[in-house]
């Protein structure tokens, strides 16, 4: 990182550190928004972008944990602080076992994908069917007041600090795998299969991994998201919704970069919130209609997503700075 | 005893025999060509050899070690990897990069498995390129990149898929200095080339197939002369079903 680089992310992280100060409870909502998509974009990131392998069901381990530390909480006032662990051990075990399954014998590209779906579709209704987590119902967070060492809060800010320093960390998590050799073995599989295995590289292994450890980061993000929502069901968390809106978010942004996720979250998130808030009322379904035109739009004129563009233009500038070109790769 | 032991291979696709009871052995710092005509299965062997295919039955030892059900990451960390015919760069990934992949089997630390893959890239002429992407290189410097990334895993034994072809003859003069290059410094070569040229003036040892079998095995001057070579490469009168 050059200097530069470093004043850039100091001054981020005390405007983000100071944001509840100065914001209203809308803005602090959208802010944590942002930041929970931003979290679990970059934990699928680590198996879709990185490792090449595209799940469309991460649903699966959001609902996991969601659904793990609420009815620990619910049924033995756990506190969720504890249970986000106990859900992200499970989720990273069904994570273990679908990676394997699947990579075992061979599951490829859509192929991996459609079992993701028909996954994540599985557990909606195993979920529905399951009377003690509340069937089709789902389960209510039991408010117990103020309590922080129960993850509830008055207002918005504990939860915005949460999933600010969730994000933080899965975004340090994900650079630090990066320069080390898991992160470049998750490449390796992703551009070219059989050259990572004739020079060493586990494939079957690395593409486990990576599923194991993506699926422990998204389910602690589905503790936090039953927290801050307080009410999880079935459809909600292992429904196409929130499995479709993760891989979009990393994709818009930039599919294998560290910080594209959270870019495609901070670019999107509001987008969507703000079109629902103004054309969701007058105009049902225009906002969705808009949510798409930006999407294609940026499919169409930006394939390697926003980071893509602006690491483009980085280098475009650098050409003509030649000392700092090294610190366009570092901002990738 | 031989590093490398192949005995009564033989591998079926369907009702086609690819390699059939095929033997040969390698010793320890020998240059050892494989030829034949096209389809001759050529590349089966090795695919056979380096674990990516298993075969419908014989064996294939490796310093005294079977690689009967190992995977091709296994055989690799044994000491033993491939090049392919068709280069197989990691396109997002720089030259470097590319090559600290084969030098992550040796050195877990990314900063070893960097000094390693520089090394590498010097002993193949691709310094100047480091930081340039897969996708962006040459076909020459491909081939190139191709043999760095197998010499960066350290390999006792390497199997070249025709290194020489696509290249034009200072190219081909080139590759063919750092093959015996690196034969001097002790690594043992199994090379598949159609460019008889390169083959003939760099192993010491050739194995002549045809439809899967071995057909002649020796020198290349003895090659060059059995009538059963002359035959299968100049399309006499065809004997083999």
């Amino acid at each position: 990182m050059n200097k530069y680089t470093i004043v850039f992310l100091a001054i981020l992280l005390v405007v983000l550190f100071l944001l509840p100060l100065v914001a209203g409870e809308y803005l602090l909502h959208m802010a944590v928004l942002v930041l929970l998509y931003a979290y679990l974009a970059t934990a699928w990131n680590i198996l879709g972008g990185y490792a090449g392998q595209h799940s469309l069901g991460h649903g699966v381990f959001l609902g996991i944990g969601a659904y793990v530390s609420t009815f620990l909480f619910i049924q033995w006032r756990i506190t969720p602080w504890l249970g986000m662990w106990v859900g992200g051990a499970v989720s990273a075990l069904v994570g273990w076992f679908i990676g394997y399954v699947c990579f075992r014998y061979g599951l490829k590209g859509p192929y991996f994908a459609l079992v993701t779906i028909a996954l994540a579709e599985a557990f909606v209704y195993l979920t529905s069917n399951l009377a003690f987590i509340g069937g089709a119902k789902g389960l209510e967070v039991t408010w117990l007041g103020h309590r922080p060492d129960m993850m509830e809060f008055d207002g918005k800010s504990g939860y915005y600090y949460i999933i600010l320093i969730m994000a933080i960390l899965g975004v340090i998590i994900t650079r630090w795998m990066y320069q080390r050799r898991p992160g470049y073995q998750w490449i390796a599989v992703r551009e070219n299969e059989d050259a990572a295995e004739a020079l060493g590289v586990d494939t079957l292994r690395a593409k486990i991994e990576a599923t194991a450890l993506s699926a422990l980061m998204t389910a602690i993000g589905g503790t936090f998201y039953a927290q801050y929502f307080t009410y999880i069901g079935p459809r909600s968390v292992f429904g196409e919704g929130p499995s479709i809106q993760i891989l979009l978010f990393a994709i818009i942004g930039g599919l294998g970069t560290v910080w594209g996720p959270a870019v495609g979250a901070l670019v999107l998130v509001p987008i969507a919130e703000l079109a629902r808030a103004k054309l969701g009322g007058s105009f049902g379904g225009a906002h969705l209609l808009l949510y798409g035109a930006v999407m294609v739009l940026v499919m169409l004129f930006m394939p390697k997503g926003i980071i893509g563009v602006a690491q483009n233009a980085l280098s475009r500038l650098m050409r003509r700075q030649p000392d700092s070109a090294q610190s366009a790769k570092e901002a990738a | 005893m031989s590093l490398l032991q192949v005995s009564r291979l033989t591998r079926h696709f369907g009702g086609l025999t690819a390699v059939n009871d095929l033997s040969f052995s390698i010793d320890e710092g020998e240059i050892v060509g494989l030829i034949g005509p096209n389809g001759a299965g050529k590349t089966t062997i090795f695919n056979l050899i380096s674990g990516f295919i298993v075969p419908s039955s014989g064996d294939v030892t490796f310093n005294g070690k079977p690689l009967k059900d190992l995977k091709p990451h296994q055989v690799c960390q044994l000491g033993l990897t491939r090049t392919f015919q068709v280069v197989q760069p990691f396109p997002d990934m720089t030259a470097l990069e590319n090559v600290m992949m084969g030098a992550f089997v040796r050195h877990a630390n990314p900063v070893q498995a960097r000094d390693k893959a520089r090394q590498v890239l010097e002993r193949v002429n691709m310094s100047h390129k480091a930081d340039t992407l897969g996708r962006d290189l040459t076909l020459m410097e491909l081939k190139r990149l191709e043999v760095g990334k197998a010499l960066a895993t350290e390999p006792h034994l390497l199997l070249l898929d025709e290194v020489a072809s696509g290249l034009n003859t200072v190219e081909i003069e080139e590759m063919l200095a750092l093959v015996r290059q690196l034969n001097q410094e002790g690594i043992t070569l199994l090379v598949v080339e159609h460019v008889m040229k390169v083959i003939m003036s760099l192993s010491h040892r050739i194995v002549v197939l045809d439809f899967g079998e071995k057909i002649a095995e020796g020198t290349p001057e003895e090659v060059a002369h059995n009538p059963a070579v002359l035959e299968a490469y100049l399309g006499e009168e065809e004997t083999h079903a």
